[in-house]
């Protein structure tokens, strides 16, 4: 069956929009409010301090920014587990966002194209091997960031779940795991989703798909072959 | 020298606010360096303007130094009893003037209760230590106190670190006492210190859980941080706190007796550099497989 090509197409709706400015928006804020107190003796962290007002301020916007993205992300999830459940999120291998073996595959044949040994890198489905990971980095922030953090701003209401033998240490490992894994975060997405929607050749000042929703059908052939495929059959050259 | 100050005099008088005590500072406040006292070396300047600035402003220097005339010449007026029996105890700290020392009890008797029963005060008065701490040795020359609200206070809220680890910072004091030596940094890195660095006003610094006058050693029965007392001190910011959320170490040392932070900060660390060799390495790729095909493709475009 031949299908009608569009010039662009729609790969995320506005409610995905909405949850992505949320988390980036509070991802930024908590990364400079938080920031200063890993490293409290240096000098520059008195400054990103005092950019929020003072280290209460400070606080504040953290908590408050904290709670929202929290909040963002569980929305996120009520809404992947309304539309699996409305019948309008179907599970596919081409479409789905679950890591699948042809993503550990995908990422062998990518280095070897890296590395010369392939002529270009292998058609991808609807989320890359390196899109999937980013993805799913959010939800290991979040059990690792949020849930710590979330004890970390409510330290009374959160100290009875605790059991009594873990009281000496708990609070120190949690205070570690917070800052360590924002600082991971961090890095994380300063290299990976600055450098592939942001900087990357081809993509600067930065992939307008987080505002449009949509990617030209050019783009989809070229990195999405695989969906591109899946969606429109074979017929890539007739339009 | 009295040519020197009798110059400087001529000066000062033009400055030095006219009250009881500017007979004192008209030497005094011209005065410059150190000399040998009746009790030691001392320090003959004081600095007339700060002096009425303080909050002792109002007072004369006999109200302290009773054992002075209010000149060189004149008469000594008598010590009050309870000052005097008051300086005999702490002359073991080799002040030179230990009657002015005791003056403080006059004005600020509960201050001086207080400091009698708690580990610091018992350490001078009844165990003839030189080390603690009275009066002074927290608060700054008497001559020069402010407010406690005052940035310039030694016992203001971001100065209070500091003045207590003058003494819980120092090896030798910490071996005399078996103190732990490193509680000032270990407190900077617990979640109260390193807000406290930051410039948090609100976050609690040493003596607003461990007290200041009635300060107690930490283990002793009647200890703010341990217990029912330590309970009721993290009530004190953290509504409805219970022995629970009490339990918390409020600055623990974070070493290999403390294994489970130690190791997991470890094992992160490994995390994040093994994590972040990984995605800069396929940057690094990323880029140089886009730069090596477009070359590629100009060569060919240009053939």
């Amino acid at each position: 069956m031949k299908k009608e090509i569009p010039q662009e197409i729609e790969r995320f709706s506005t409610i995905f929009r909405i949850q992505h400015v949320i988390l980036f928006t509070t991802f930024l804020l908590l990364a400079f409010s938080g920031w200063a107190l890993k490293y409290p003796a240096l000098e520059h962290s008195r400054f990103w301090v005092k950019i929020w007002g003072g280290a209460e301020m400070a606080g504040l916007i953290h908590r408050v920014a904290g709670v929202t993205m929290l909040l963002d992300f569980i929305w996120h999830v009520l809404y992947m587990f309304y539309l699996a459940a409305a019948g309008r999120m179907t599970f596919h291998p081409v479409t789905t966002v679950i890591p699948m073996p042809h993503d550990l595959t995908d990422f062998i044949k990518n280095f070897m194209y890296y590395m010369g040994l392939a002529k270009s890198p292998p058609p991808f489905r609807r989320f890359s091997y390196l899109q999937k990971f980013d993805y799913w980095a959010v939800f290991w922030g979040m059990a690792i960031i949020g849930s710590s953090g979330f004890i970390l701003a409510f330290p009374v209401f959160s100290s009875g779940i605790f059991p009594n033998f873990t009281l000496g240490w708990i609070w120190q490992l949690l205070r570690v795991l917070h800052s360590d894994e924002a600082l991971l975060a961090v890095v994380f997405i300063l290299f990976i989703h600055f450098y592939s929607e942001h900087l990357k050749p081809g993509k600067f000042p930065m992939s307008w798909v987080w505002l449009s929703g949509k990617i030209s059908i050019e783009e989809m052939k070229h990195h999405h072959t695989i969906e591109y495929d899946y969606t429109f059959g074979e017929t890539e050259d007739d339009e | 020298m009295v040519r020197y100050v009798l110059l400087l005099l001529t000066v000062a008088f033009l400055y030095v606010p006219v009250a009881e005590s500017s007979e004192c500072l008209l030497c005094h406040s011209a005065m410059q360096g150190k000399m040998e006292g009746r009790k030691g070396v001392v320090e003959v300047h004081v600095d007339a303007k700060r002096v009425v600035d303080s909050v002792h402003g109002v007072l004369g220097c006999t109200d302290c130094h009773f054992s002075y005339g209010s000149g060189p010449h004149s008469a000594a007026a008598a010590v009050p009893v309870e000052v005097a029996k008051l300086a005999k105890k702490v002359a073991v700290k080799g002040t030179s003037d230990p009657v002015a020392l005791s003056a403080c009890v006059q004005c600020h008797p509960a201050e001086y209760e207080a400091l009698t029963g708690s580990v610091h005060g018992e350490n001078v008065l009844r165990k003839k230590q030189a080390d603690g701490p009275l009066c002074l040795d927290c608060h700054g020359s008497p001559h020069y106190i402010v407010p406690e609200t005052d940035a310039e206070s030694e016992v203001n809220h971001a100065n209070v670190v500091h003045t207590c680890g003058k003494c819980h910072g120092d090896e030798r004091l910490a071996e005399k006492y078996g103190l732990d030596g490193h509680v000032v940094e270990m407190y900077e890195s617990s979640f109260h210190g390193k807000k406290f660095l930051l410039g948090h006003t609100k976050v609690p610094v040493c003596s607003d859980c461990h007290g200041a006058h009635g300060i107690t050693r930490w283990d002793a029965p009647d200890s703010t941080v341990i217990g029912e007392g330590k309970v009721k001190t993290c009530g004190k910011c953290h509504t409805g706190a219970t022995p629970k959320f009490a339990a918390a170490p409020a600055h623990a040392h974070v070493g290999k007796d403390n294994p489970i932070p130690y190791y997991s900060a470890k094992g992160l660390t490994a995390l994040v550099i093994g994590t972040f060799l990984f995605i800069f390495m396929h940057v690094l790729l990323d880029m140089y497989a886009e730069v090596r095909d477009r070359l590629s493709r100009k060569k060919k475009g240009g053939h």
